[in-house]
């Protein structure tokens, strides 16, 4: 079974050039392609549920050859990847019209889709980083896509920003391997293990802190995603938000703090730290925003300080709530990026203070915004409810009542935030410039109303997901290092 | 299907029916909204008078945190839940009328409903987290319910009050996951959390903090009167009128008697509240020209009574403050109604537009002076007789200041309520309300019933005592002498009873202060020209501009307007400074963004070598 394993890299990226290649006879191939591809991965990953394995590239056992790890944490990134992209392009399709040079936004997307999947299943540091800078500057042109002014300056600052981060990483990488003599990441780790306390191997931490945490977007590292994000078009913003800062930031800085290094309490306290700026800066600028998809972009800051603050108390609640709440934030991000996008379409504007009363217009586009603003603010019965108790329970069983009262606090500014949204949602007039707007096409909305669908079911089934897919996830990530063992089939 | 969840599952079922039923066929809603609070309303009675009853089951597990779905109907909750179906069948009653001709009816309808299974839910859950569960979604639906005024006010007022119950709300998250944190349960029969370290008191004010908010009480109290500017008037009276202190009340009660083992000092904080709150609010109250916005200050002021009755912590007291809950729901929600039907009629709540409706509606006029009488504690309507048991805890446990506060604030609320009836239904009738008429029946029986009940509870304040409220209190605070029995308390005649006079003393002083030299009737001379009547007439808001203008007060109500005693207005100023230093820092130079990241990054150095 597990020689699906390459397919989820290799699918994509030949998708990826396929449909550039057919794009010269037949100049809609993006559309089908792409959702075809998508397609066939919702259905190895969900395929691979519950399963482990490692594919070892042309048989060469590890640490000498190429290993894709499979596991209950790569899966539930590889799902959540798969699904919002499905969605995503889903609402593309239509969006896109008012693009000109589809085939290439398809095969941008396709090789997105193909990096993030190599990431988070490549075995070993130099696949990491090649998948990772495939992912990343496959985003690069996506964001610059619209190519105009705010694009361009956006794509800019990320890539300049992120390529300095990748550099890190790379110097970080290098360390290792001057170090161990080896890039095979379970390797590394044996050999780490094996070795007295080391000033070079927490230099190299501190370089994939700083690399990752700004791929994840953390504070102080943040400042390129609230131009980013929202300059990109609404399925890109989404897949960026939704998935990439979690695939290329959040899932590599934990396999490797968790499963690599071994989360030490100093490490848990300083992602705990980045973890708890993060919501709150991130909380505090989305309420000053007047542009709704500026507001969502540092909204996601916010959530993923709640991610990572989960994540790094390293007990098993902990663990589980940021795990869920990964999830969960991919998908009311998605929806709400999407409907931010659908909202965008209809009325040509991001800005709020030129909407108004849109409710009557937009009857599909504004309930689902409501529906992923209410999740996102905590909302009982909504999914972003749960996970952010679990987080809080977690911080209060693990005696940080302050990061708990933090939590909550934030969860307070998302409100107000939703609240500043839904003024111009729901209430006002309608200004005359809108008056003739219409609700979104049919594709579109089937897109919103699905994730809608998906917030409200995984608020309610959240003993079935936690059988499924994240009780799995939680136990690769509380079995530490014992990754290595696992991986060298001891 | 056990009967507990009958009176949840009902009215949110006939909500969902509600949301099906075509717009047109209007009649066939509100039988429905009918016959489900009727339902409730019976089976409450039913559970009232079945005595325990219990539903256990589990849902979930985070480590030992069980959120289980356990309710539990006992004498407290189910006497509580009895009213919230009462009080959800009257609304529904009047609301046929007075949303006729609304085009929000559908949706209305589906959001009161609700509201009657959530509140239900709330008194009947015995897991805290199912009752913050049904506590949040009561606030969305209130949200929900003020947007349905559909004007301006109402979006800003649907803003502040969800902002406002949202950040208690969390205030009641946190408190209850810290209540976990210490008793180690969240079954509310099973926790009894003893007060005495910092960390104790801090979950107790969090979760009071939840508990104030929704009760409406200071200094979170703003999202009521804010409310009263925007929401249709039967929201008014079901949610901040009656349910929401049922609740918020209810959940106080059960905080300090159930769940923490109160000492002396939380008993005094909250009795400072309280005082402050009847206090501030009434003082707010008595230069309002808005109908609804005055009666929405009272509302704030007599939880006031409540919390400082709870706060006294002898069982006289408890018993003082939760009558006075009851009492409260129903001669405020009488007020509210009969303001509606005044709307209904007059298109205005503008205290200086309306004026002698009296003859014209009588009944509207009958009902809101039982219940106006009701409100200031005038013997012998319901109000008196709370009032009276607080008094009696206040005197017995030796707190003469709480005591003038409270007497003081009685008095205030009758000058101000002389304004209403005044400015309402006395003076002369404006030229434009010429030709109004009495409410139908449909809006006319709710006040009727209500303005009944204010004289039965006074006449018979016994019984609703001895069978609902005197069950509910068994139970004194640490530290106090339990020299108080109850029925010595109740039945001696005490020093309240004449400070209760000599504050109905200096109520009626007030009043007359204002009409001094008013008393010569004559019709005004401008040279031989005839003004109308409309140009001479005296608004009843006119007296009471004196208060305002009296040197000393015109500061602090000026302040007031500005909203310096708002939190809500200093939180959000104060936030968007934060915010403004935040985005000031964001200024999209590349280059900054880059020095942060490599500041981080030497930071992160640093921490990491040393």
């Amino acid at each position: 079974m597990n020689h699906i394993l390459p397919l989820f890299v290799a699918v994509p990226l030949g998708t990826a050039f396929i449909i550039l290649i057919l794009a010269k006879v037949w100049r809609k191939a993006g559309v089908p392609f792409a959702l075809l591809t998508s397609i066939c991965l919702v259905i190895f990953s969900v395929s691979v549920i519950g399963q482990a394995s490692i594919y070892r590239m042309g048989n060469w056992p590890p640490p000498w050859g190429i290993v894709l790890v499979l596991d209950g944490l790569s899966t539930l990134l590889l799902l959540t990847i798969s699904v919002i992209s499905f969605f995503a392009l889903l609402f593309s399709i239509r969006y896109m019209d008012r693009y000109t040079a589809k085939p290439k936004f398809y095969a941008l997307f396709m090789l997105l889709v193909a990096g993030m999947n190599g990431v988070v299943l490549s075995g070993d540091f130099f696949n990491l980083f090649v998948f990772l800078e495939i992912a990343s500057i496959a985003s690069y042109a996506l964001v610059a896509f619209g190519c105009e002014e705010e694009e361009l300056e956006a794509s800019f600052k990320y890539l300049i920003l992120s390529g300095v981060a990748s550099t890190f990483i790379l110097l970080g990488i290098a360390i290792l391997y001057s170090l161990t003599g080896t890039l095979n990441m379970a390797d590394v780790a044996r050999t780490i293990g094996n070795m007295p306390a080391n000033n070079a191997v927490l230099f190299a931490i501190s370089m994939f802190l700083m690399g990752f945490g700004l791929k994840a977007a953390l504070v102080p590292f943040h400042p390129w995603l609230p131009d980013a994000h929202p300059a990109a078009p609404a399925p890109i913003s989404a897949m960026l938000s939704g998935v990439l800062i979690k695939a290329l930031g959040m899932y590599v800085l934990i396999r490797l703090i968790f499963n690599v290094f071994g989360l030490s309490p100093f490490l848990s306290s300083v992602l705990m730290i980045l973890g708890g700026l993060s919501m709150v800066v991130g909380g505090l600028l989305a309420i000053g925003q007047d542009d709704l998809k500026r507001l969502l972009a540092y909204s996601s800051i916010s959530q993923i300080g709640y991610v990572a603050v989960g994540l790094a108390l390293g007990t098993p609640l902990g663990i589980m709530g940021g795990l869920f709440h990964l999830i969960n934030h991919a998908t009311f991000k998605s929806l709400l990026f999407l409907s931010a996008g659908a909202i965008e379409y209809s009325t040509d504007t991001r800005k709020l203070s030129k909407m108004g009363g849109l409710s009557n217009r937009l009857p599909v586009t504004t309930t689902s915004a409501a529906i992923g603003f209410l999740s996102i603010s905590g909302i009982p019965p909504l999914n972003g409810f749960w996970s952010k108790l679990i987080i809080i329970i977690a911080l209060v069983q693990a005696g940080h009542y302050i990061l708990a009262s933090v939590a909550v606090l934030v969860s307070f500014l998302t409100i107000l935030y939703f609240m500043r949204v839904q003024r111009h949602l729901f209430f006002g007039d309608l200004p005359a410039k809108l008056a003739k707007i219409t609700e979104v096409p049919y594709l579109m909305r089937v897109s919103l109303v699905l994730l809608a669908i998906m917030c409200l079911a995984m608020g309610l089934l959240y003993p079935f997901l936690s059988g499924t897919i994240l009780d799995p996830a939680r136990d690769v990530i509380l079995e530490g290092t014992a990754y290595v063992h696992r991986v060298f089939g001891v | 299907m056990n009967s507990l969840l009958w009176p949840i599952v009902v009215p949110a079922v006939a909500g969902f029916l509600c949301l099906l039923i075509p717009r047109r066929v209007r009649v066939v809603r509100e039988v429905l909204a009918l016959v489900a609070t009727v339902w409730t309303f019976v089976v409450a009675i039913q559970i009232f008078r079945g005595g325990e009853y219990f539903l256990q089951q589990d849902w979930l597990q985070f480590g030992s945190f069980a959120v289980a779905f356990d309710l539990r109907a006992y004498q407290f909750s189910s006497f509580v839940l009895m009213f919230i179906g009462f009080f959800g069948l009257v609304v529904a009653s009047y609301s046929a009328a007075y949303m006729a001709k609304s085009d929000v009816g559908k949706r209305y309808y589906t959001y009161l409903l609700w509201t009657v299974a959530a509140a239900s839910g709330v008194v009947l859950s015995d897991n805290l987290m199912i009752l913050l569960m049904f506590w949040e979604i009561a606030t969305i639906l209130f949200y929900l319910l003020v947007t349905l005024g559909g004007t301006k006010q109402s979006s800003a007022a649907a803003r502040k009050s969800f902002t406002i119950l949202g950040f208690s709300d969390c205030a009641l998250l946190l408190g209850i996951v810290f209540l976990w944190a210490i008793g180690g349960s969240l079954s509310i029969s099973h926790l009894s959390v003893k007060l005495g370290s910092g960390f104790a008191y801090i979950t107790f004010i969090l979760c009071a903090v939840g508990a104030l908010a929704k009760a409406g009480a200071w200094p979170v109290h703003s999202w009521v009167p804010a409310a009263a500017e925007g929401a249709p008037t039967p929201v008014m009276a079901f949610l901040p009128a009656s349910l929401d202190k049922l609740l918020g009340i209810y959940l106080l009660a059960r905080l300090s008697l159930d769940l923490f083992i109160m000492d002396r000092a939380m008993g005094l904080v909250l009795m400072i509240l309280g005082a402050i709150t009847i206090i501030f609010a009434v003082m707010m109250a008595l230069v309002q020209h808005d109908l609804k916005k005055l009666l929405s200050f009272h509302a704030v002021s007599q939880v006031g009574y409540m919390v400082l009755g709870i706060g006294t912590g002898v069982p006289i007291g408890i018993m003082g403050g939760l009558f006075h809950m009851v009492n409260n729901a129903i001669y405020k929600t009488c007020l509210f109604l009969s303001a509606g039907a005044v709307e209904k009629r007059a298109k205005t709540t503008d205290l200086v537009k309306l004026g002698g409706l009296a003859s014209a509606m009588p009944v509207t006029f009958g009902v809101t002076v039982i219940a106006s009488l009701s409100i200031s504690g005038v013997p012998p309507f319901n109000g008196f007789f709370s009032k009276w048991l607080i008094y009696q805890s206040l005197v017995s446990i030796q707190q003469p200041i709480f005591l003038i506060a409270a007497m003081f604030g009685s008095a205030l609320t009758l000058a101000s309520f002389i304004k209403v009836l005044y400015s309402v239904f006395w003076g002369e009738r404006p030229k434009k309300l010429h030709g109004i008429k009495e409410v139908g029946f449909l809006m006319a029986w709710p006040m009727v019933a209500l303005a009944l009940l204010c004289v039965l509870f006074g006449f018979a304040a016994q019984y609703p005592l001895q069978k609902f409220i005197g069950p509910v209190v068994g139970f004194n605070f640490e530290g106090v002498p339990e020299k108080v029995s109850m029925v010595n308390a109740l039945w001696s005649p005490t020093l309240a009873t004449a400070l209760m006079i000599v504050g109905l003393m200096v109520g009626l002083i007030i009043y007359l202060l204002g009409r001094v030299g008013r008393r010569r009737e004559a019709r005004a001379f401008i040279g031989g020209e005839v003004l109308d009547t409309d140009q001479t007439r005296v608004a009843g808001t006119g007296f009471y501009d004196t208060i305002r203008n009296l040197s000393g007060f015109r500061g602090v109500y000026n302040d007031a307007d500005k909203g310096v005693f708002d939190p809500y207005f200093l939180g959000g100023k104060l936030g968007a400074k934060l915010v403004r230093a935040l985005q000031d820092l964001h200024d999209g130079v590349l280059s900054s963004y880059l020095s942060w990241s490599l500041i981080g990054l030497g930071i992160l150095l640093f921490l990491m070598m040393m």
